[in-house]
């Protein structure tokens, strides 16, 4: 505190930047999930999107559909494909553009 | 301000700008402009949040966002009861029909330039489909300038959403590809 308002004074600007130093509690945040591509088969695809509960997660061929916006991050999918999906860590999603948050996730697992 | 690489921002003064205009005319004063009015956001900006039907959970952790951990207020974001004296207009909720007109006189109310930043997946278009209720996305009604994703977004994730919104932090989002493991071929597209 005497370091801002001495700097504030100097300055005279009283603000500082973000983030100032790394947050602690970051790490406990539920995060949106990632996917790896290997392990997801079109079976897996389909009980992930018949999972969701706010539709983020759509099929389209051989391509899984991730609305991270539509995420609550609720985690059903790490709980019904856990060898598929790992929570991925990103909480600062902010966009400017509402498609930037659309992801194309390939499905490269084998069918059996 | 948060204005894409085309110089026109939508929801922001009348409409969308001819890109012709934009470039081959104006853009040196829209550049000039866009700095002094990012100078003059970048280290006070007055928000007034809008609840449009939600649960409430992104309103706490907005209220967190003024507690000592966070202190939004070192970074130079004050709330403001009143939307006549707000720059960023920050809306929670799905957007109920019964709020349309309140939403839109909200809106008109702020001095301009003004930001609307959509916040939780209720905003975004989520939670609730469109029904009679509901429009179900923010998008619908206001022009939104940044999308905010979680369910709620921690009061971190607010945070740099508004950064985002004052062109004081990059979006990283378009980056991401929500791939884990290893590298695949042709996996991020």
């Amino acid at each position: 505190m005497p370091f801002w308002f001495a700097r504030g004074l100097r300055r005279g600007v009283v603000t500082t930047r973000y983030p100032a130093r790394p947050d602690g509690s970051a790490e406990f945040l539920p995060t949106p999930p990632a996917f790896r591509p290997l392990q997801l088969t079109r079976q897996t695809a389909d009980r992930l999107v018949a999972v969701c509960p706010s539709r983020a997660l759509r099929r389209q061929d051989d391509v899984l559909i991730f609305d991270v916006g539509a995420c609550t991050a609720c985690g059903r999918c790490a709980e019904a494909a856990p060898d598929a999906i790992t929570p991925s860590g990103e909480f600062e999603l902010a966009a400017t553009a509402r498609s930037a948050l659309v992801k194309k996730i390939p499905i490269r697992g084998e069918t059996p | 301000m948060n204005a894409g690489p085309d110089g026109a921002r939508p929801g922001i003064g009348t409409g969308p700008v001819s890109q012709d205009l934009a470039d081959q005319d104006t853009a040196e004063v829209a550049r000039q402009l866009r700095d002094k009015i990012a100078a003059q956001f970048g280290r006070s900006l007055h928000i007034r949040t809008l609840d449009t039907g939600s649960c409430a959970v992104c309103e706490q952790e907005i209220r967190l966002l003024s507690a000592p951990h966070y202190d939004l207020h070192r970074l130079g974001f004050f709330f403001t009861p009143a939307p006549r004296h707000a720059d960023l207009l920050l809306v929670t909720g799905p957007m109920v029909r019964a709020f349309d007109r309140a939403a839109r006189k909200t809106y008109q109310a702020m001095p301009g330039p003004k930001v609307v930043v959509a916040t939780g997946a209720c905003a975004l278009g989520g939670v609730y489909p469109a029904d009679p209720f509901v429009h179900g996305n923010v998008g619908e009604i206001l022009p939104v300038d940044v999308w905010i994703p979680g369910c709620p977004p921690s009061p971190l994730a607010l945070l740099q959403g508004l950064g985002v919104a004052v062109g004081r932090l990059a979006e990283k989002t378009p980056d991401l590809t929500f791939i884990a493991g290893p590298d695949v071929p042709g996996g991020a597209e």
